[in-house]
């Protein structure tokens, strides 16, 4: 919202030194109105720019559209040549000239020169080069009797300051400079000088209305209308002009800028019909007819609904309420007698009808605020008055109205104790009623049983934001000002709570992978439609749909953080970086079963071969390194990895078959994890990436992280020594070796009596000549040991028997000898 | 026999030199101490030696032996450091380049938000986490933002579909489910779930339907702090947030609360800080964070009584607090993941 100084001016005396536009620009802020920005109007400082006269001029020899001036700026040197490109001037016309060491705004420098082949000792300038206006069609002429030699800013010294503040919602009282002045007043302990009325509402003469009629009070419940006739519409004189200018809008005639003063100066929306234009001689207030339209004054035919206020005649809507007029009522050059509306409209009507029409306005942001339920009758008098001073004219008749003003919460009950509690530090009570009662805010003492003071204050019809003692506290600490808190230490009495398990174990496996060489990377949770699609089918690209995407391509919450994680290899290869393993931490979206559930998720990446040349070679990645880092991962996240089993992935779109695994299952167990190489075909279809690249992805639920883990206890550990014995079997290609590793494994404990098998350990895989074709041979290392003995040859070897036999027995597996 | 040990000892002494193999060192030691070596065959004419003289000839041979056994011990000791060296290889060169990978980075964003956590963690908050997908009711209205409230424009949010439902995310009643636009749906769900007192913070991923440019990100994160118990004051507020800021950006950082307005607190503020030391934003306000006294009508829709209880809570940009310490001047920075980039932060 604009608020010009100078118009605020007209209701606080506003001291030029103590309360100067650069005071209100650190005043306003810390009242809680933000600025957005502030424009000074008015010239700059611009030393070298004064008033000079065009003695004679002549046509540029060498260019048509350029004149020869000389021009006299009253030193004794007296003439200098100019050569200038404008027309609009005469030989005797006083100009403003920029001399050679000038700057102009946007630090123009004015230095002597040649055009053309011709001197030129400086600038003739126009009014927008200055900063005095927007007029750049030719060069600014001045007044005939401004001295010559006269310094810019020695002649335009009323310069204004529009500030551009963005008021909160709730603060629809300080949408006017009175509302401004008022917050002023109380901030300085100034008065504010409300303009005073000669119009009244009892008048002589006849209503240009025979009637107003309400159709719909719930929508409107204050409706007013004043007649006057005679006006004479035309241009608005410059005071009005420039108001009205200052505030961002254009000056459309004395009578409708009139209106729009009014809404600036007070906040009231007010609306001016040409009388002889409203048919029947009735206005109706009235929600519109089912597919009635109306033309809005921006030229534009909207289709209204029944749920839409409007004021009509006897024949059609002439007026969307509080929002904006139709082109058939307005006032215009030919208009000579005026129906001025002020009205209460209530804010969710003109909110939902804005919202409907896709349309706001000064007045619609005012109405859906909140208006002053008792500015109706002063905005109408005030607007009466301007109207006969600028326009002429006679107030006719009584002021229709109909309803009354709705009524506001008037006392609230506050303790002045409550607001030393709330706010935590000493202040007297009659500081606090002092700064309320500087906001108007009237505090009328009483004292409860316990003789403690209690306070009943009363509150203005414009602050209806005011409804509970803590809106009283927030007032007046706003007004006392913020920078009077004291500064304190921080006192922390002790909770017991610790930080959500889920937090601290994202800490521990970034912490994790950083050290694994990974660099963490942040990515959107939208993506691409096709993408869910391609990876994910038609059921998820369902699911995952935003209802409101902005974007077409981040349409979808995204299922996995790999594709994300590839798009980061492929930038870093396209960039031709270093960077070659990455991470992320973040929420991911699931659909099961049509249903969509949020889950946890850390995936990573590392692109194989794509590392520089070094002067020593290290060993690559495999899949088995992907399956380590996600198992230490879970284990991080306290879920023990020897329990984990993997399955081989032997199709998949995102993932290679047959050099890819899966375990775990997060709707029955709260993880999963994927794990190996990207499909190679894929990653070169969709990200034109050709070297391999691994990868691992572990979902899990919030719940997971819920679970309560049982804190470990201490087992002996034996210190005798230990046996071992190797075993070499010969299973089925098929066959996963951790199947094979829990046969060995129950036999082992089954034929231990008496001691331990400790471990049993795969040390080796054989799966090439020698042996049957579709079989390979894993060699077991089996360790024994006893709590307290050093166990015998013949324990040992009577156990290994043992094992050999049950695994003839109960497996097809074949025992290399 | 003197002269036969002494050629012995000399013979020794001779070959010592040439021997280079533990092989060479056995073969030779062999014919010296071996059952037919010379040294043996000293040994064994003892037996011929007169009474009265084997004494003085047992110490000749004893010391003809050791001496021996001394200087096969020095060649032993030569051959197994001349095997080692060749185990180990030539020596290194220390200033050759790594060839594993650097240490991984923290992404900025991360570090930033850690930091200040743990600035919190330090004055008694903990970490309370909560999805991303909300619901109206627990991103809008038990915030004290009803459905027509003109606070409602100030955020676009993305919506998920009506007929959709979110498993492990529950509903208050019918209402719709949206990304949330804000951390304060936290201080939602655990004032909900616990008690005063109470002191969180939550650090999250937040969403808002903005076109991106160099400060809108479509997601982005925040961090909210929220402390509710008896007698909290906006002294404890400003001291907490002062706290804050000056140690995050120094002593010499000033702060100020600027009031404004939110409908879950009251009052409200926005804290602007001012710093000697930013480099280009030195020296002017920058506005970092919102807070407030926790709004009386929060308290009722999560059942906390009002009269008795009073609190804070506050919330910022993570990007954006990172953005100013670290001199970014573009948020997309942050989510294009070039190493170049995210390596300066190390």
């Amino acid at each position: 919202m604009k608020i010009s100084y100078n118009w605020l001016k007209n209701y606080i005396d506003l001291d030029p030194i103590d309360h100067s536009p650069d005071v209100l620009v650190d005043t306003l802020p810390l009242l809680g109105f933000d600025i957005e920005t502030y424009e000074k109007l008015g010239p700059p400082n611009m030393p070298n720019v004064v008033v000079g006269q065009v003695t004679s001029y002549q046509a540029h020899p060498d260019a048509d559209r350029l004149r020869c001036c000389e021009v006299s700026t009253g030193e004794e040197s007296a003439l200098r040549q100019i050569v200038c490109g404008a027309k609009n001037f005469n030989s005797g016309d006083k100009v403003m000239v920029a001399l050679p060491g000038a700057v102009l705004p946007g630090d123009f420098k004015i230095k002597k020169s040649k055009l053309r082949g011709q001197p030129s000792e400086g600038m003739l300038c126009s009014a927008k080069e200055l900063h005095l206006g927007q007029d750049h069609d030719g060069i600014m002429i001045v007044d005939k009797n401004a001295p010559l030699g006269t310094s810019i800013n020695a002649l335009f010294t009323q310069g204004d300051t529009v500030f551009d503040l963005e008021i909160t919602p709730n603060r629809v009282d300080v949408l006017s400079h009175i509302g401004v002045a008022r917050e002023l007043s109380a901030r300085f302990g100034l008065p504010v000088k409300y303009p005073k009325l000669s119009a009244g509402k009892e008048n002589e003469g006849k209503s240009l209305l025979a009637d107003v009629q309400v159709l719909a009070d719930d929508l409107c419940p204050h409706y007013t209308a004043l007649s006057i006739q005679g006006v004479k519409v035309g241009p608005s004189p410059a005071w009005l002009k420039d108001a009205i200018e200052a505030t961002g809008q254009r000056s459309i005639n004395n009578v409708v800028d009139v209106t729009n003063y009014v809404l600036h100066e007070t906040g009231q929306p007010l609306h001016a019909f040409d009388a002889a234009k409203i048919k029947g001689g009735k206005l109706v207030v009235r929600t519109a007819h089912a597919g009635e339209s109306i033309t809005t004054l921006d030229n534009l035919e909207r289709e209204l609904s029944t749920s839409n206020l409007v004021i009509a005649d006897c024949e059609r809507a002439l007026v969307v309420a509080g929002l904006m007029g139709s082109v058939d009522a307005e006032v215009d050059e030919k208009t000579t007698d005026v129906v001025l509306e002020s009205a209460y409209f209530t804010p969710k009507s003109i909110r939902a009808t804005s919202r409907s029409l896709h349309l706001s306005t000064d007045s619609s942001y005012r109405f859906e605020r909140g208006a002053d339920p008792k500015g109706i009758t002063y905005a109408s008098l005030r607007a009466a008055d301007l109207i006969l001073d600028v326009a002429g004219g006679s107030i006719v008749g009584n002021r229709l109205e109909v309803g009354s003003e709705p009524s506001t919460l008037t006392v609230i009950t506050l303790y002045p104790k409550q607001v030393r509690d709330f706010i935590g530090f000493e202040v007297s009570d009659a500081v606090i009623q002092s700064v309320l009662e500087s906001l108007n805010l009237q505090v009328a003492q009483y004292a409860d049983a316990e003789n403690c003071p209690r306070w009943e204050v009363s509150i203005p019809s414009y602050r209806a934001d005011l409804l509970r003692p803590v809106d009283l506290i927030e007032e007046f600490i706003r007004m006392y000002g913020t920078g009077k808190i004291p500064d304190s230490e921080v006192v922390a009495r002790g909770i017991e709570r610790t930080d959500d398990r889920l937090y601290s174990v994202n800490v521990s496996v970034a912490d994790y992978l950083t050290g694994q060489n990974f660099n963490e990377a942040f990515l959107y949770s939208l993506r691409d439609p096709e993408e869910v699609r391609y990876f994910f089918g038609d059921s998820s690209h369902a699911c995952l749909a935003l209802d409101n995407p902005l974007q077409s391509d981040q349409s979808h919450l995204r299922p996995s953080l790999i594709p994300g994680l590839i798009d980061v290899l492929q930038l870093n290869a396209a960039r031709g970086t270093t960077g070659t393993r990455f991470f992320e931490r973040g929420h991911v979206y699931r659909e099961v079963q049509g249903q969509l559930v949020e889950l946890v998720s850390v995936g990573f990446v590392m692109a194989q071969e794509s590392r520089q040349r070094e002067w020593l070679t290290r060993e690559s990645e495999d899949f088995y390194t992907s399956r380590t880092i996600c198992e230490n991962i879970l284990e991080i996240a306290g879920q023990s990895a020897k329990k984990i089993s993997f399955h081989p992935i032997n199709s998949c779109d995102l993932w290679q078959g047959g050099h890819a695994a899966y375990a775990g299952d997060f709707g029955r167990m709260g993880y999963e994890i994927t794990c190996g190489m990207i499909n190679a075909t894929t990653l070169k279809k969709r990200w034109d990436l050709t070297a391999p690249v691994l990868a691992g992805s572990i979902l899990m639920t919030p719940q997971f992280f819920k679970r309560t883990t049982k804190r470990n206890r201490h087992k002996a550990i034996s210190n005798q020594p230990a046996s071992s014995k190797d075993l070499s079997l010969i299973v089925d290609t098929s066959t996963l070796a951790q199947q094979v590793h829990g046969d060995v494994s129950k036999f082992a404990q089954k034929s231990s009596q008496g001691f331990d098998c400790e471990s049993v350990r795969i040390f080796d895989l054989y799966q090439a000549e020698g042996l049957p074709e579709g079989k390979k041979s894993l060699a077991f290392n089996l360790s024994f040991r006893a709590p307290d003995r050093t166990l015998k040859d013949k324990e040992v070897n009577a156990a290994f028997d043992s094992i050999q036999q049950l695994i003839c027995e109960k497996t097809n597996y074949t025992i290399r000898k | 026999m003197e002269i036969e040990l002494n050629t012995i000892i000399d013979g020794v002494q001779d070959k010592m030199p040439h021997l280079s193999t533990r092989a060479e060192l056995e073969a030779y030691k062999a014919t010296i101490l071996g059952p037919n070596g010379a040294m043996t065959a000293v040994m064994k004419s003892m037996g011929q030696v007169p009474k009265d003289e084997k004494p003085a000839a047992g110490k000749l041979i004893n010391k003809a032996k050791s001496s021996v056994v001394t200087a096969f011990n020095e060649v032993m000791q030569r051959i197994e450091a001349g095997e080692m060296a060749t185990r180990l290889g030539p020596s290194i060169d220390p200033s050759l380049p790594s060839p594993d990978l650097d240490r991984g980075t923290l992404h900025p964003i991360s570090q930033v938000r850690e930091e200040m956590v743990q600035l919190f963690s330090k004055i008694g908050f903990s970490v309370a986490e909560a999805t991303e997908i909300e619901t109206e009711h627990y991103c809008f209205d038990a915030l004290n933002i009803p459905a027509d409230h003109p606070a409602r424009d100030m955020q676009d949010s993305y919506y998920l579909p009506d007929q959709l439902t979110v498993a492990n995310v529950e509903k208050h009643a019918d209402e719709k489910y949206l990304l949330r636009t804000h951390t304060s749906t936290v201080q939602i769900r655990t004032m909900l779930e616990s008690k005063p007192p109470i002191r969180i913070i939550a650090p999250g991923r937040c969403f808002r339907r903005d076109t991106p440019d160099a400060t809108h990100s479509a997601n982005f994160h925040q961090i909210e702090g929220l402390y509710v118990d008896e007698h909290v004051s906006l002294l404890d507020l400003k001291a907490t947030l002062d706290y804050f800021v000056k140690t995050i950006f120094g002593p010499k950082a000033k702060t100020r609360l600027r009031p404004s307005f939110f409908p879950f607190t009251e009052p409200s503020f926005e804290m602007d800080f001012y710093s000697p030391d930013l480099g280009k934003l030195s020296n002017k306000w920058l506005e970092i964070m919102g807070c407030g006294m926790v709004d009386p009508e929060v308290f009722k829709s999560v059942d906390i009584d009002p009269d008795r209880f009073t609190g804070y809570a506050f919330g910022m940009g993570v990007e954006r607090i990172a953005m100013i310490l670290q001199g970014v001047d573009d948020i997309r920075y942050y989510y294009q993941n070039d190493v170049r980039f995210l390596e300066q932060f190390a």
